[in-house]
């Protein structure tokens, strides 16, 4: 019997949710499943992490890690991870660029900390006590992972091979990334396994988009209704296609929602949420400051809008994790 | 110890500021200039990774209102810096750090006087920190 290549799939500052296009898969997985073996799957398997750690240095084929970097666990995961594998693939937005929670990064630990276990008016917490990476009760230590200062991408913290972008990564996307690694057919290292282009490009709405667009009133998707084939930019909604990589099949379009921006930066970009603050910038109507600032004035929390998935990443808000460090 | 001084990178309009006098003389009296061919044509990834590099501030000197050789860039370049403002903040960056000045000076005599006037502003709030850290290099 021929040896199975060995596949991990871990789950780091996630929400489950790459997990679930995994099982997206349907029948599928079972092909999947049948041509590899498992190592470790926390979400569908009872493995421990030490049987990881007795295995040789490279002898997974593939470890499919997906979440971003925020506690000294998910850092410890990924440095074992990464030499235990032979290829690792960044899987879903919050591993390729961190993820919706990288926005915590505008805040800090320390501001969050404070918000959440004293400031925050629902919290009843006479003592103001916060977790504690060692703590005694009882009599006994116990201990917790170590929220980092710093959300982290994953290839901040260990060299990573591939990347599959996503929030979460489509199934065709995810089949066609696996198929690629079991049958040795893979693009040079660095790669995103997804198109280059950016969304825009496979808009189904691009054919109705007039040639030039003048946004001069900022709308909300809840106060217009924009018709199935209308472009959003067009209604004045923001829709970070010009800026977004394409290949998620165009599943929030399709359902009357403008893009948010999960596949990331376009090729060669780093900084999504500066490009398509220059794109979105262009389509506005305006030329004095007066104009800029009444039509500017509702677009409401740009960087949310513009780093949703992507702070961590972004040309200001990149940093690298080196071991040790917090 | 050297007195603080702040590193501005200065981005001007070709067809506005300093073309009667030649690159070789002005880029020698002002550091960090970088002349672009329309203030339009800066991006906003070009300002984020000046200061990611090393800038304190960053100065755009565009065409005066309604004098933009390609039309409308100078306008252009006013809406990005109006929502890089709003950006910059986010990252704990104080908007004074990213000055847009819309004007003319052919010899380009007044630039070293615009950077001048910047950095004083700038020596009061300190090198550059990105969420109160200092930028990694």
């Amino acid at each position: 019997m021929t040896k199975k290549p060995k596949v991990a799939i871990y789950w780091l500052g996630a929400c489950g949710g790459c997990d679930e296009a995994i099982v997206d898969l349907n029948e599928l997985l079972l092909d999947v499943a049948s041509s590899v073996e498992i190592v470790l799957w926390p979400l569908a398997m009872d493995r421990k992490y030490d049987s990881i750690q007795r295995l040789p240095d490279r002898s997974i084929a593939l470890s499919i890690i997906h979440g971003n970097v925020r506690n000294s666990e998910h850092e410890e995961m990924a440095r074992l991870l990464r030499a235990k594998s032979e290829l690792v693939l960044s899987f879903g937005s919050c591993a390729c660029f961190g993820g919706s929670t990288g926005l915590a990064n505008f805040c800090g630990r320390d501001s969050i900390f404070e918000w959440v276990y004293r400031e925050s008016p629902t919290v009843e917490n006479p003592k103001g006590e916060t977790p504690k990476p060692k703590s005694t009760v009882d009599g006994h230590s116990v201990t917790l992972p170590e929220i980092l200062d710093h959300v982290y991408a994953l290839n901040q913290v260990i060299p990573v091979d591939y990347y599959l972008p996503g929030c979460p990564p489509p199934p065709d996307l995810i089949f066609h990334a696996i198929t690629a690694v079991l049958e040795g057919k893979l693009p040079p290292r660095g790669a995103a396994l997804a198109p280059q282009k950016a969304l825009c490009e496979s808009c189904p709405r691009n054919n109705t988009k007039p040639p030039r667009i003048d946004i001069k009133e900022i709308r909300r998707p809840h106060e217009v209704e924009v018709d199935s084939h209308v472009c959003f930019l067009v209604e004045g909604v923001i829709c970070m296609g010009p800026a977004t990589r394409g290949g998620c099949g165009e599943t929030c379009l399709r359902i009357n929602t403008p893009c948010r921006g999960c596949f990331g930066p376009v090729e060669g970009v780093e900084d999504a949420g500066a490009k398509f603050l220059s794109a979105f910038a262009s389509l506005v109507r305006a030329t004095t400051d007066e104009q800029v600032q009444s039509i500017m004035e509702k677009f409401h929390d740009p960087v949310g809008y513009l780093y949703r998935f992507t702070q961590p990443s972004s040309t200001l808000g990149k940093r690298t994790k080196s071991r040790g460090t917090v | 110890m050297q007195p603080y001084e702040p590193t501005i990178i200065c981005f001007s309009c070709c067809f506005g500021w300093g073309y009667l006098t030649g690159r070789d003389v002005l880029s020698v009296r002002i550091k960090h200039w970088v002349p672009v061919i329309c203030s339009g044509k800066l991006d906003s990834t070009h300002i984020m990774k000046a200061f990611r590099e090393g800038a304190d501030g960053v100065l755009i000197l565009g065409c005066p209102d309604g004098d933009c050789h390609f039309q409308d860039g100078n306008y252009q370049t006013r809406k990005k810096v109006h929502l890089l403002h709003k950006v910059l903040a986010s990252y704990g960056i104080d908007p004074r750090r990213l000055r847009m000045e819309l004007g003319t000076d052919p010899d380009g005599d007044t630039i070293p006087k615009l950077i001048q006037n910047m950095g004083r502003e700038l020596r009061q709030l300190g090198p550059l920190k990105v969420n109160g850290q200092a930028v990694e290099a």
